[in-house]
């Protein structure tokens, strides 16, 4: 008995609006203990390390030590928000909560589900970036200008990269303690050996394309051009790194996961 | 005459590895009509219902089809589940919101106008009698109220199909009687209803037609009063004390009765209500009941008495 009216379920956009606003809607519930941490945090970081180290290391690439390691935060913060959100947050959903279980019961596909997954993370990225911005700007660290707030952009590159190696790990991941070796054997790595804390001409040669793999070396690269105004051609290289590890990514994670999700 | 049916599933199956959930199950279901699905742990209702919606895909093969509304779940998803609404098996509502904060958020899923949506809203609650909820954290809801709450979401969008798993199971009899007769209003309404279940009642109190699944395999499928009468005798004896009954067992007539003695109560199955009778004056009133059979003897007889490796 098909009817004769057209059925007019909800734009590709309204899907995943749908998807990203009730992420949204859950994030700024608890807008306090959410939305101030990430302005913090980047404080005691740079404090810790800023403080007790600064003396001792004056510059890095050409830079105060501060104004280094203060970029590399901008997206390193992105990363640690997006990866937490799509891999212990995709999995408590999936698993403990059951949220997919009413989500996927609505017009959606698994696939604008998980889209729309990404998205919010990508946006959380844009968030701590734009909150660590915020604090480098007030504490005069970096210099408020049109370039610096493009990094937030970044930011949200970031966010989008990390959110779908995330989905992907979700999708092996059967017992939540699992992730510990992603968060200390993946991403802990990748913090060190990216070029946030020192720069990659510093590691021993047969390590650098090591750091070059990483995909947070190529995000930290375009923050610093961001930042500082320096461009040069070898960022469409990083920029382009960037865009097809995350396809590639995204579309095995939304694969494998969608075949979890729609058995 | 197919033109009235809403869901019409011919000869699906389905195999998770090397688990057969469904094996090759075929029904209908009419406009409007309640549709029950009974049978134990494990049967494979919910994998059956999940393939109407999309929330399961059924194995590749040349004979099955599946129609909702005239669309395969496996290509227009979509367009099937902006027609339903699904009450899942499990609770699922977003804990840090309030009662209005979870409907808007969905009512957003089915891109319903804010005004509507609100109005919508209220008249939901009002209607599974939670209106005075409207402002109160999931956590502070009894099970019962959450139970209502999933079934207002599952109505946000005026759905023409309902589906429903398992939507009273773990609720004290208050609640489910008054679940059951929001059902029966949304049936005169034209909803069309999808119902598993294990409770037998609730079935033979809603449903038009029962399909009794075990094993993923359909055993028995009609009106449950056309069921009952077809299938099981009419009355049972419960003989309550086993040593009683071993006394009494060696003179019954085997071709008016018929026992099922797995447990420590047996039970004594005829059409004969008088010859039934006259078996109870050797026995003491509490140690015996007779009463007409139900659809949990019909159930029981068709699915079994031991339990499955999933139950």
């Amino acid at each position: 008995m098909r009817t004769n009216k057209p059925i007019l379920y909800p734009s590709l956009f309204n899907r995943l609006y749908s998807v990203w606003y009730r992420h949204f809607r859950i994030y700024t519930k608890n807008l306090v203990s959410n939305g101030l941490p990430p302005f913090l945090e980047p404080l005691i970081f740079l404090a810790g390390m800023g403080l007790g180290l600064s003396k001792f290391l004056v510059e890095m690439d050409h830079l105060p030590y501060i104004q280094f390691l203060a970029t590399g935060l901008l997206v390193t913060t992105a990363m640690f928000t997006a990866a937490f959100e799509c891999s212990f947050g995709t999995f408590i959903r999936m698993e403990f909560d059951k949220v997919y279980d009413g989500m996927l019961a609505a017009p959606i596909n698994v696939r604008n589900l998980l889209i729309g997954e990404i998205l919010w993370a990508g946006t959380k990225g844009f968030f701590f970036t734009f909150a660590v911005l915020c604090m480098l700007t007030l504490f005069g660290i970096l210099p408020l200008n049109g370039s610096t707030l493009l990094s937030p952009f970044v930011g949200f590159l970031t966010g989008v990269m990390f959110a779908s190696i995330s989905l992907l790990i979700t999708s092996f991941v059967k017992d939540i303690n699992q992730f510990n070796f992603y968060f200390s054997g993946f991403l802990s790595p990748m913090f060190f050996f990216s070029g946030v804390v020192f720069p990659i001409g510093n590691l021993p040669p047969v390590l650098r394309p090591v750091a070059e793999i990483f995909p947070l070396t190529h995000t930290v690269r375009l923050v610093r051009a961001v930042c500082f105004f320096k461009f040069n051609y070898s960022l469409l290289l990083d920029f382009l790194f960037i865009l097809v590890i995350t396809l590639i990514v995204a579309y095995f994670a939304i694969q494998r996961l969608g075949r979890k999700l729609v058995t | 005459m197919t033109g009235n049916d809403v869901i019409r599933i011919r000869h699906i199956c389905k195999t998770f590895d090397d688990l057969k959930a469904v094996r090759d199950l075929s029904f209908s279901v009419r406009e409007s009509a309640c549709f029950s699905i009974l049978g134990p742990n494990g049967a494979g209702k919910t994998t059956l219902m999940g393939m109407v919606y999309g929330r399961t895909r059924r194995d590749k093969n040349k004979e099955s089809r599946v129609s909702v509304f005239g669309y395969d779940p496996l290509h227009e998803e979509l367009k099937i589940k902006y027609l339903a609404g699904v009450v899942p098996q499990e609770n699922n509502l977003d804990e840090e919101l309030n009662v209005m904060q979870n409907l808007d958020i969905y009512s957003r899923f089915y891109q319903i106008p804010k005004k509507t949506a609100r109005d919508r809203i209220h008249s939901l609650l009002e209607f599974m009698e939670l209106q005075d909820k409207k402002k109160s954290r999931i956590r502070e809801l009894s099970g019962g109220m959450k139970r209502r709450l999933i079934i207002v979401r599952a109505l946000l969008n005026n759905p023409r199909l309902l589906i429903l798993d398992e939507p009273t199971t773990g609720l004290d009899p208050q609640v489910r009687h008054l679940i059951w007769d929001k059902i029966r209003q949304l049936k005169k309404e034209r909803t069309t209803i999808l119902l598993t279940t294990h409770y037998m009642d609730e079935a033979f109190q809603l449903a038009d037609k029962i399909l009794i699944m075990d094993n993923g395999r359909k055993i028995l499928e009609g009106e449950p009063k056309v069921l009952l009468k077809r299938n099981i005798e009419r009355y049972v004896m419960e003989v309550m004390s086993r040593e009683k009954y071993n006394k009494m067992k060696t003179d019954l007539d085997r071709k008016r009765v018929r026992s099922d003695e797995v447990h420590e109560v047996a039970l004594l199955y005829s059409n004969d209500l008088a010859y039934l009778k006259s078996r109870a004056s050797r026995l003491t009133a509490g140690d015996h009941f007779i009463r007409q059979t139900n659809l949990e003897d019909l159930f029981l007889k068709t699915t079994g008495r031991k339990l499955n490796e999933n139950q």
